[in-house]
């Protein structure tokens, strides 16, 4: 059958169209593909920078085990040191304390927010809560360091004997990662509190369960891979916090007598904190050597975000 | 039935007080731990109550000292530019990268390996620490793309570490259109792309610019990120739009003055709390104001959609 004109015309424009559609996709494609190629070149270049101060003096042992950090030399005004194991103490103790204190609070304020807390209540934490998850590092940083620091130092001044740096360190430290991690824990433990259905909180509620009964043996458990990854990414934050920490904890090495508990109000360090404030500076091996921690804090995170993927892919509700 | 007879009433009356010490037992565990949570709110709202209102409290004699808004010595001004500069660089690149991602996943991706993998991706990345991220951008951008510490540097790390976020809030505001709005335009003989265009992307739009709200917060309230890439100090003429000079924000300049320049800066010590001060309530007032916008849109959205 002959064609029409029009109807030519109609089917080289749908033509074009549909060649439009087709190379628009392959451009979103694209896009979406550089989100890919953006965690392997991470994951690639702090690799290919990790290795190199192992060949360059460093070993294995020394490295994470080690606590003497000087890896320009300056300090001892001999041979560089690569003694790294005082700053992954640090970012560990640190960030575990800190999470120990949080889950209780998080948890706990998310469970009230979804299931009891009457409204007045959820208007005014609702936006507080959205307000903390954004709220810039070194602004609580800040407050450390003007509010937190002299109160841990008047706290503390039995247990270190006054010292003038008394306040800096590990304790603060475990304070301002509190606060900037709190809140994220919160909104995703509320997130996947509010994705539990309300016919597991009527079913229990039918059987004559009293309300905290509903909350700890329904709603808790029907939810409890959610709140695992709500722990699980909140770690991930906490270790990875920078400036905010390096500014409170003010140290340059780890004590010598890292056993007991002054050890908490001195001037103390962790790896984000060594990375801040030196890695610009650095140039050579000693660079090569804060490739390395960052190469630790990257394995860390990685390991941390696969607990949470596990953990989210078995969870019930979405 | 014939339990119920031998039953004698004292036996009856013990399992009866047995039943009532029961109900009484749970209903103190449950008032004892609503008690509990109660306590454990009130603390958190009071500490972030807290936090908020001494943080521009001690920031007030600055917000009110017209010297602080100026170019000297004690002045934000640079910073308040370079802010908003990198804020407007970084969206410009972030916005059509990570929406036409959420596009393809929204509309085109076939469910399947393709979706998951970038999924898996996004939430990798998501949960790389900024400073990483900052040390890989001076790598990547500052040393190996020879652009130096400059803008450009720090706007394209600011584009990786925002990455994950805007794709996911793109995404969701483009699966918050109805299907029966795309299925229409497609049965209409429209292409995909003219669907998305004509149809999706404008009944997405409020919610598109939520999010890009959301991710303009973050950018202001980051920190970790450019120190490496975008520097600590001003050139002597920040007022310019070059992209290749180095620049600090209001975040990396309050790190400076308490952190690496406290003490050896221009000013005094007093001069430098003041000001870091003043900055701290700058970026808590931005982060207000930036959380109100989102919400108010967020209400403005829902009232349109109910009255339609």
């Amino acid at each position: 059958m002959q064609l029409t004109e029009p109807a030519r015309q109609a089917t080289r424009h749908s033509q074009r169209g549909r060649m439009i559609d087709r190379a628009i996709s392959v451009v979103f494609l694209i896009c979406a593909i550089l989100l890919v190629a953006i965690i392997l070149a991470v994951i690639f270049f702090l690799a290919s920078q990790s290795y190199q101060v192992f060949f360059q003096g460093a070993t294995l042992k020394g490295f994470f085990l080690g606590t003497f950090w000087d890896p320009t030399g300056a300090v001892s005004g001999g041979a560089p040191s690569y003694g790294a194991g005082g700053l992954i103490l640090g970012s560990i103790i640190t960030t575990l304390i800190a999470m120990i204190l949080v889950i209780p609070f998080a948890i706990g304020t998310a469970v009230f927010f979804t299931e009891a807390a009457p409204q007045w209540l959820v208007r005014v934490m609702q936006p507080l809560i959205e307000i903390f998850t954004g709220i810039p590092s070194v602004v609580i940083g800040f407050l450390g360091l003007i509010t937190i620091i002299p109160l841990m130092q008047k706290l503390s001044a039995p247990i270190t004997g006054n010292i003038p740096t008394g306040g800096y360190g590990w304790a603060t430290a475990i304070v301002v990662l509190f606060i900037m991690v709190l809140p994220t824990t919160m909104s995703i433990s509320i997130d996947s509190l509010r994705s539990v259905p309300g016919s597991v909180r009527e079913a229990s509620l039918a059987l004559g369960s009293t309300r905290w009964q509903m909350m700890s043996r329904a709603v808790i458990p029907a939810c409890a891979t959610g709140l695992g990854t709500a722990v699980v990414l909140g770690f991930t934050r906490a270790i990875g916090e920078a400036l905010a920490v390096a500014l409170v904890l003010g140290g340059s090495q780890i004590p010598n007598w890292p056993w007991t508990l002054a050890v908490f109000f001195q001037p103390n360090v962790n790896i984000t904190q060594q990375i801040a404030s030196n890695f610009q500076e650095s140039a050579g091996t000693s660079q090569y050597a804060y490739w390395t921690l960052a190469f630790v804090l990257l394995v860390i995170t990685l390991i941390f975000v696969s607990i949470s993927r596990f953990l989210s892919s078995r969870s019930v509700y979405k | 039935m014939s339990l119920q007879e031998v039953v004698s009433p004292q036996a009856e009356e013990a399992r009866l007080s047995a039943l009532r010490q029961l109900t009484r037992r749970l209903a103190a565990t449950n008032s004892i731990a609503m008690g509990v949570l109660w306590v454990i709110t009130l603390l958190v709202a009071a500490l972030f109550i807290y936090i908020i209102i001494s943080l521009i409290a001690q920031g007030a004699s600055s917000l009110i000292s017209p010297a602080f808004y100026g170019t000297g010595d004690a002045g934000i001004a640079p910073q308040l530019f370079n802010t908003f500069y990198i804020l407007i660089l970084t969206e410009l690149i972030l916005v059509p990268l990570s929406l036409a991602a959420a596009i393809y996943l929204v509309e085109y991706a076939p469910q399947g390996p393709i979706i998951t993998v970038i999924h898996f991706a996004a939430e990798t990345l998501s949960g790389v620490p900024s400073l990483v991220l900052g040390m890989f951008g001076f790598l990547v951008f500052s040393v190996y793309a020879h652009l130096g510490i400059s803008r450009l540097a720090g706007a394209l790390t600011l584009l990786c570490l925002n990455f994950p976020l805007a794709l996911r809030l793109f995404e969701q505001s483009l699966e918050s259109v109805p299907a029966d709005l795309r299925e229409g335009a497609l049965a209409l003989g429209a292409t995909r792309w003219r669907a998305i265009r004509t149809v999706v992307l404008p009944s997405a739009l409020p919610v598109i610019i939520t999010g890009i709200i959301l991710t303009a917060g973050k950018i202001i309230g980051e920190s970790a990120a450019l120190i490496f890439t975008m520097g600590l100090f001003n050139p002597s003429n920040v007022f310019t739009l070059d992209p290749l000079i180095p620049s600090n924000t209001l975040t990396t300049y309050l790190y400076y003055l308490k952190g690496p320049g406290a003490g050896t800066s221009s000013l005094t010590s007093a001069q430098e709390t003041a000001v870091a001060a003043g900055l701290s309530a700058v970026l808590i007032i931005l982060l207000l104001i930036i959380n109100l916008s989102a919400r108010f849109i967020g209400r403005a959205i829902q009232r349109r959609v109910t009255a339609a």
